[in-house]
């Protein structure tokens, strides 16, 4: 199974346009997928229809060229280069479940740090909607032994997975620039639906609110995010935020989250 | 680092922030079901809306165009899977609204699906906990319907409301602790108080087993927030907008023994005391009166609720093992009968209480009546009247009007004084242990605590007059235990042994005139019947059998005139209605239920059926119809 996973990776090299020439930061409209993946053609259809998608280097998403563990794949997708970001989403080409995140900036930077499960090698894109309604791609690949989507969640298998459910856990530090990091740790486990016996079953949505209302982040995760998801989102320099910042939001089953954090 | 604090769930706040998310998926524009659809949901033939087919919960159908002249044409139109590997006992019963079924499964799932072609529409698939304890098998009994959701109880004591279209969440709530055995199996009701216009889901909890309190819960529809809550042990206290509003009965529990010993000043069983309402309601309109069912006091050892050296006939356990008259407006329990005081052989009162009139051949008067057929053996006619009206002490043991058997071979009671409304017991209530033995002698009980019928809901049929309970003949060893309360441990106090009354059948379909209490006609089977049945204005009784059979009777004559097998037993409630002119029946498959886990020597009967787990929807072919 293994091999087979490697075999289909090495195809998917062979595949890869050349290199050079990509240094260049205007976007490529009209452009062949960077990526050459063969699902391109599929996902610009579902997911952008007629809407003008371009490839641009701008938007970064930085993910290991080899993930050891598939059912944990850190992903970090960043557009801040880019002004008047709106939404983001996050899609797996060969996941069985492709779209794996979608996230509203609102008043934090524009970027998330999250980890993916992952069934094979694959590229892993963002796409960032701008103001302007263009569709702005980024997008890295990788190569794993896959198989995540399908497995059961350890969580799965603890009797008292109820007992912590949505429990959050957090940290908010300054960084050199200013601004603030804050981390993210929620206890849920993200199935999939896909594994033998086990329903559906992960986080829907997640807002991060300044204490005045004022909306930092939309998250809505997806299927693929991995189970007990991490995320790492930034708020600009500037933006004062003294009172507790506050985390809501709910699984597909209607279980809350709701939690609170000083800055 | 900051540290993080779990803040309570109910924050508006929050539930701003969800109602904006709700609003953005609920895209798809249907028709929403209103009050005044399921208040004719008895008459309206397009539709089924309500657990119970109307409010009366009489299980009748007005359409006839299948009848006694064709129906053994019945054909299925599709038939669909419920597929996972959770095939265990389907007991639910459908709702049917603008073309779509709605069908809740084993584990507790829902499944939308169209009703012309038996495509799957949408599925919800809860996710449960590994320590859920229902007591007798995964099961779910149906959902209820209201506006733009549906509703369903969840085996981990939660209920759930679902967009009708998407299947999305739209609210959850956890009303209690399924580790120390909560949990719930039956479909909820839509009622309206009468006196706020206020639209009430109403349902209950179940768990007597584990010696967890009965709660009835009515909630806002469209928020899940809780309306009322009434405990169904005497004494408790119940709630009413958030704040504690009046004690079930009396403050000082009568009914329950005192124990100078114990920080609540009565017995321990009596914090553990059951009476779930664990069934589904049915709602008297004229009188804003909910009708429920009280389950078993817990635990089933009757010296537990007895004081030392007393006769148990002087402590009733009560609200336990009777019909419950529930103020809609303030979740007072206004009337109560007892069909077993109490009760030592778990024979539970949730059993369907079907509201009906009828005439009294005495005085010529309509008598505004209750039927309920309870697992003791005895078919009860009660006087609506006097239960729902509500003045004084809930107990009513005088508004009986009749109680006859239903089924042969009763060992633990004679009759019913009428003058009294109490039982008249021959002495079948198992011995203590003797000193320093294990357990008690043991005797013979019928029928044995799986009840001369169960959940399985009977109907009426206004054409015939008559009831048609799905009953068995069957028996127990009997005999007491020693017990302690353990939080999430069962708690009965007693030990069973099911087994056989005759030897050519277990099974017996009745029907019984609630006016003369005489059984008009039976019709034996080999198996147990676990199904619900149906009454159509054709002149039909339909149910399933545990082998698998879906079949129609003449309702006058008992005759069987059609049957179809499904493929795994039927434990389920059928249905009619009628889409684009033609009637439809529908039936769900797949065996379980309490009788395979719980049925001692129905073991040789229950071990020759499969599993399955499926929607059956049979119509006429349209040559027939077009030959009437």
């Amino acid at each position: 199974m293994q091999k087979m996973a490697l075999i289909v990776s090495a195809a998917m090299l062979l595949a890869l346009p050349p290199i050079g020439g990509l240094a260049d930061d205007s976007p490529r409209a009209g452009m062949a997928d960077p990526l050459g993946s063969p699902r391109w053609e599929n996902l610009r259809r579902a997911f952008f229809g007629d809407a003008e998608v371009v490839f641009d280097d701008r938007v970064k998403v930085n993910a290991p060229a080899v993930a050891d563990e598939p059912l944990n794949v850190p992903v970090a997708v960043d557009a801040s280069a880019l002004t008047g970001v709106e939404e983001v989403l996050v899609l797996v080409d060969f996941n069985p479940i492709v779209r794996a995140l979608r996230f509203e900036p609102g008043e934090a930077r524009a970027s998330l740090a999250f980890r993916l499960k992952l069934n094979e090698s694959t590229p892993i894109r963002a796409a960032v909607r701008t103001a302007d309604g263009v569709w702005h791609l980024g997008g890295a690949r990788v190569t794993t032994s896959g198989g995540a989507c399908t497995q059961p969640s350890a969580g799965s298998g603890a009797s008292d997975w109820q007992q912590d459910l949505n429990q959050v856990g957090s940290r908010l530090w300054q960084r050199p620039d200013g601004s603030l990091r804050l981390r993210l740790r929620i206890v849920h486990p993200m199935d999939t639906g896909l594994a033998k016996g086990i329903p559906v079953f992960y986080i829907e949505t997640l807002e991060i609110t300044a204490g005045d209302g004022r909306s930092l982040m939309r998250i809505e995760p997806a299927e693929p995010v991995a189970e007990n998801p991490v995320f790492t989102l930034d708020i600009p320099p500037g933006l004062s935020v003294d009172s507790p910042l506050r985390i809501a939001g709910r699984d597909n089953n209607g279980n809350l989250i709701h939690a609170e954090t000083m800055p | 680092m900051s540290t993080l604090k779990k803040l309570p769930f109910t924050s508006s706040a929050l539930a701003v922030a969800l109602a904006a998310t709700l609003s953005q998926q609920q895209v798809m524009a249907a028709t929403g079901v209103t009050w005044e659809d399921i208040l004719k949901d008895d008459q309206t033939t397009n539709d089924v809306l309500s657990y119970g087919l109307g409010l009366k919960a009489q299980r009748h159908s007005p359409l006839n165009q299948i009848n006694t002249s064709n129906v053994s044409a019945l054909v299925p139109a599709w038939s669909f899977s419920f597929g996972g590997e959770k095939q265990r006992g389907q007991e639910g019963q459908a709702l049917v609204h603008d073309g779509v079924i709605y069908a809740t499964g084993s584990y507790s799932r829902m499944f939308a699906i169209d009703a012309r072609t038996g495509k799957r529409l949408w599925e919800y698939n809860h996710r449960l906990p590994d320590d859920i304890r229902p007591c007798c098998d995964v099961v779910n009994r149906g959902p209820a319907i209201y506006g733009d959701k549906v509703f369903f109880g969840t085996l981990d004591a939660s209920m759930v409301a679902l967009n009708k279209d998407t299947g999305k969440v739209v609210w959850k709530k956890k009303f209690a602790d399924h580790k120390v055995g909560y949990t719930m199996t039956g479909a909820p009701f839509i009622v309206k108080d009468q006196k706020s216009g206020r639209v009430l889901l109403v349902h209950g909890s179940s768990g007597d087993e584990f010696g967890v309190v009965g709660w009835l819960f009515a909630r806002d529809p469209d928020t899940g927030e809780e309306v009322w809550a009434r405990p169904m042990v005497e004494g408790h206290m119940g709630r009413l907008n958030g704040k504690d509003s009046t004690t079930t009965g009396n403050a000082k529990a009568p009914s329950w023994p005192n124990d100078p010993n114990s920080p609540t000043g009565k017995v321990e069983p009596w914090s553990h005391g059951g009476g779930a309402p664990w069934q589904t309601a049915s709602f008297d309109l004229e009188h804003n009166t909910i009708v429920i069912g009280a389950g078993n006091p817990a635990p089933w050892n009757t010296w537990k609720r007895t004081a030392p050296g007393d006769d148990p006939r002087n402590w009733d356990s009560l609200f336990t093992s009777g019909q419950a008259y529930v103020d809609a407006s303030t979740g007072e329990l206004k009337g109560f009968y007892q069909h077993t005081p109490n009760d030592a052989w778990d024979f539970s009162g949730n059993n369907s209480l079907v509201l009906f009139e009828y005439k009294d051949p005495k005085t010529g008067k309509e008598v505004k009546a209750t039927a309920h057929a309870d697992r003791n053996g005895f078919f009860f006619v009660t006087d609506r009247d006097k239960l729902a009206t509500g003045a004084g002490y809930p107990n009513k043991p005088t508004a009986l009007i009749g109680a006859w058997p239903f089924v042969e071979g009763i060992t633990w009671a004679s009759g019913f004084d009428l003058k009294t409304g109490k039982p008249i017991e021959k002495g079948n209530r198992p011995p203590q242990p003797a000193e320093g033995a294990d357990k008690g002698e043991s005797i013979f009980v019928s029928p044995p605590f799986l009840g001369g019928t169960n959940w399985h809901p009977m109907s009426y049929s206004p054409e015939t007059g008559l009831f048609y309970i799905p009953a068995n003949h069957w028996a127990m060893d009997y005999w007491t235990e020693h017990l302690t309360y353990k939080a999430g441990s069962a708690y009965l106090g007693q030990g069973f042994r099911i087994k056989k009354l005759f030897d050519d059948h277990v099974g017996t379909l009745r029907a019984i005139d609630p006016v003369s209490g005489k059984i008009v006609w039976e019709h034996k089977e080999v198996f147990p019947l676990w199904a619900g049945t149906l009454t159509t204005a054709g002149g039909l009784v339909f149910t399933g059998t545990s082998d698998g059979f879906v079949k129609a009777f003449d309702a006058k004559t008992g005759d069987e005139l059609w049957k179809f097998q499904t493929g795994s037993g039927v434990v389920s409630v059928p249905v009619t209605w009628e889409m684009d002119g033609e009637q439809y029946i529908g039936i769900q498959s797949g065996y379980g239920g309490a009788v395979p886990l719980w049925g001692g020597d129905m073991a040789d009967l229950t071990k020759q059926v499969t599993q399955g787990g499926s929607m059956w929807v049979f119509k006429l072919p349209k040559q027939v119809v077009s030959a009437k």
